[in-house]
């Protein structure tokens, strides 16, 4: 990746993340998404969030990214409770990336201005913004499409451009939701390579959910959940498949 | 990428409904400046009239209607002898229609008074003498009537001859049908009575000291008030309601396109729930968000602020030119009026955007991303 690798060497020890006793509950208590979980989350790890559709994974994503509060329990980021965070869209913006099964891309701007949009919580110049921005684009091969609007994209090529925007801030922590879930498989193989690539390149920390196997495997550990609990926490080569289906 | 242009970028996404809204504000903006610069141009035109006249000073009775009411010549005597006062001079002003023009101003001036000095023949003459029955008339007057100097006019039952175009220096001198203030009291019936006295002050005479003698002369003539050139316009009822009925007109026309804006911006914030959820999710604040609103309303009224302008002047240039109006007034055309306008039209613009950018604070960056 061309833009500096930040050292992250210092934090390897402390958690990331940790969690205890994390719930979250929807409509007045009458969905219970998440019903107690606990983990901590390293600096560097990949960590493979795998389970059954609607086990509670998106929901934990979504709170590891401020996206929502927890309804009960604690989660914090580097020691801080995210919940007495001062300035959550400064979490968001600078030390979390996000992406989305869905890509969520901004329809009426362009590649590059897509990417260029976290920037402007940042207070960069125009003109780095947007060097930084076809700088992005380049490093996840898509140096030929900074013009052109999501809906000239092929699936692949968005969810790239979601990653390159992910990564402006230079955050250190990527979340990724079901990345590949709207890609055929070639395009997935490429995602994830993408994806890993910058995990080992950058140090970054990789939080990835799938309910594909294959994908979890090539974490460094697996986190599966069945109804709003961490059901297995550990290597994914001893993941137990048949609970994944 | 600036701001700005993610701002336009929103209006853009729907430029249909975006120039929709935009008409609606530019025509609220548009009425504004037409009525507005109208009335106004009522008072500048008249100003310009009385300055014209060589008048520092007019004693008149301004009543609800737009030509003040009579008075006994004779009350001029009581303030003659006041000191600071140079000449005077007493009209008779009326509203009338002639011949074949509905509304024509008839100015009559008593013959050898000061508000003759400053006609400029263009072609004939002035009356020899204040019982001659003659007219003169101002240039684009006697376009109106379609007259020359030699033809003849009839006032009421009158029939008296064209002896002389003038330039006056003012529209309302030039749309005016000039004659002797006797000619014009015996022409009505109204023998001895005027409607205004024009007052010139002793040269080097102050603000304060002007103030003073219009006090002094509105003491002495109960029956009238007097006020510097220019103010008595603004000071007179018929004005006033002129004045209120335009603004009245045109502000109600700006609050449809205020709910034009408010609606449209309502609209594009619902639709873009899913977007703006995404950009809290990758770190805007919702300053950013509710500024973005505010911005595109802005900038939407701005732009509706200028599109009506550019309505206004034309509408004022047609109405100036219809029968009704013409040669009455010079529409208000002051940069002040169209910045006012704008003006307007941006703090409307504004104000459409608070209660859609306080929806869209309200939105959360996991609300749209399920799934
Ligand atoms: N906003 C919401 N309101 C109500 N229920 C929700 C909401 N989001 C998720 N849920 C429910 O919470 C559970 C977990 O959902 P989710 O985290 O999306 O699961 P997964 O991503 O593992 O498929 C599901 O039963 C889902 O229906
Ligand atoms: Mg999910």
């Amino acid at each position: 990746m061309s833009p500096a690798a930040p050292d992250r060497s210092h934090d390897k020890k402390a958690p990331v993340f940790e969690a205890r006793g994390l719930k979250k509950e929807y409509d007045d208590g009458q969905v219970q998404a998440l019903r107690g979980v606990d983990f901590q989350i390293f600096g560097g790890e990949f960590v493979a969030i795998t389970g059954p559709s609607g086990c509670g994974k998106t929901t934990l994503l979504q709170l590891l990214g401020a996206l929502d509060q927890p309804s009960a329990g604690t989660l914090t980021y580097r020691g801080t409770s995210l919940a007495v965070m001062p300035d959550l869209a400064a979490y968001r913006a600078r030390e979390i990336g996000f992406i989305f099964q869905a890509f969520h891309l901004l329809p009426t701007f362009t590649a590059e201005e897509n990417v260029q949009m976290p920037m402007f919580e940042t207070g960069r110049p125009i003109s780095e913004r947007r060097e930084r921005a076809a700088t992005l684009l380049k490093s996840v091969g898509l140096e030929h499409r900074l013009r052109h609007f999501p809906s000239k994209l092929s699936g692949g090529e968005r969810q790239r451009v979601a990653i390159a925007r992910s990564l402006a801030n230079g955050p250190g922590v990527l979340l990724a939701d079901e990345p590949t879930g709207n890609l055929d498989s070639e395009n997935a193989h490429a995602i994830l390579d993408l994806l890993s690539r910058l995990h080992e390149e950058q140090a970054m920390t990789l939080v990835l959910v799938t309910h594909d196997m294959t994908v979890a495997r090539r974490a460094s550990r697996a986190i599966q959940m069945h109804d709003g609990r961490v059901v297995f926490d550990g290597d994914p080569a001893q993941l137990p498949t048949i609970s994944a289906i | 990428m600036t701001f700005f242009i993610v701002v336009l970028r929103g209006l853009l996404r729907r430029p249909v409904r975006t120039g929709l809204t935009l008409v609606g504000i530019s025509i609220g903006i548009g009425a504004v400046v037409a009525l507005v610069g109208m009335s106004r141009g009522f008072e500048s035109s008249w100003t310009a009239g009385m300055k014209s006249r060589g008048t520092d000073i007019v004693v008149n009775s301004m009543g609800s209607s737009l030509t003040p009411k009579p008075f006994p010549a004779s009350v001029r005597d009581r303030i003659t002898q006041l000191p600071g006062i140079a000449a005077t001079s007493t009209l008779l002003v009326e509203l009338m229609g002639i011949e074949n023009s509905e509304m024509m101003i008839v100015s009559a001036r008593e013959w050898g008074g000061f508000a003759w000095d400053n006609l400029k023949v263009i072609s004939g003459r002035l009356p020899h003498d204040a019982a001659e029955r003659a007219v003169v008339l101002g240039t684009t007057a006697a376009e109106m009537l379609h007259k020359k100097v030699g033809d003849p006019l009839q006032i009421e039952t009158e029939e008296l001859s064209v002896v002389g175009i003038v330039d006056g220096g003012a529209v309302v001198e030039n749309g005016a049908v000039i004659l002797s203030l006797s000619l014009l009291q015996e022409i009505m019936g109204t023998a001895g009575k005027i409607n205004i006295i024009d007052v010139r002050v002793k040269p080097g005479t102050d603000e304060t000291a002007m103030r003073r003698l219009c006090d002094e002369i509105t003491q002495r003539i109960p029956e009238a008030r007097a006020e510097a050139a220019g103010e008595h316009i603004r000071s007179s009822q018929g004005y006033r309601i002129i004045n209120a009925m335009s603004w009245g007109t045109s502000l109600l026309a700006v609050l449809v396109g205020v709910l034009g804006v408010m609606n449209t911006m309502l609209m594009t914030v619902f639709e873009r729930k899913q977007e703006i959820s995404i950009l809290l999710a990758i770190g805007w604040r919702r300053s950013r968000i509710v500024r973005l609103i505010l911005w595109e309303s802005a900038l939407l009224g701005f732009f509706g602020g200028v599109v009506g302008v550019i309505l206004g002047v034309v509408g004022m240039q047609v109405l100036e030119r219809t029968p009704a109006i013409r040669g009455l007034l010079q529409p208000d055309l002051s940069p002040s009026l169209m910045a006012l306008a704008v003006a307007i039209a941006v703090v409307v613009g504004i104000l459409s955007g608070l209660y859609p950018a306080w929806r869209s604070s309200r939105l959360h960056p996991g609300a749209a991303l399920q799934g």
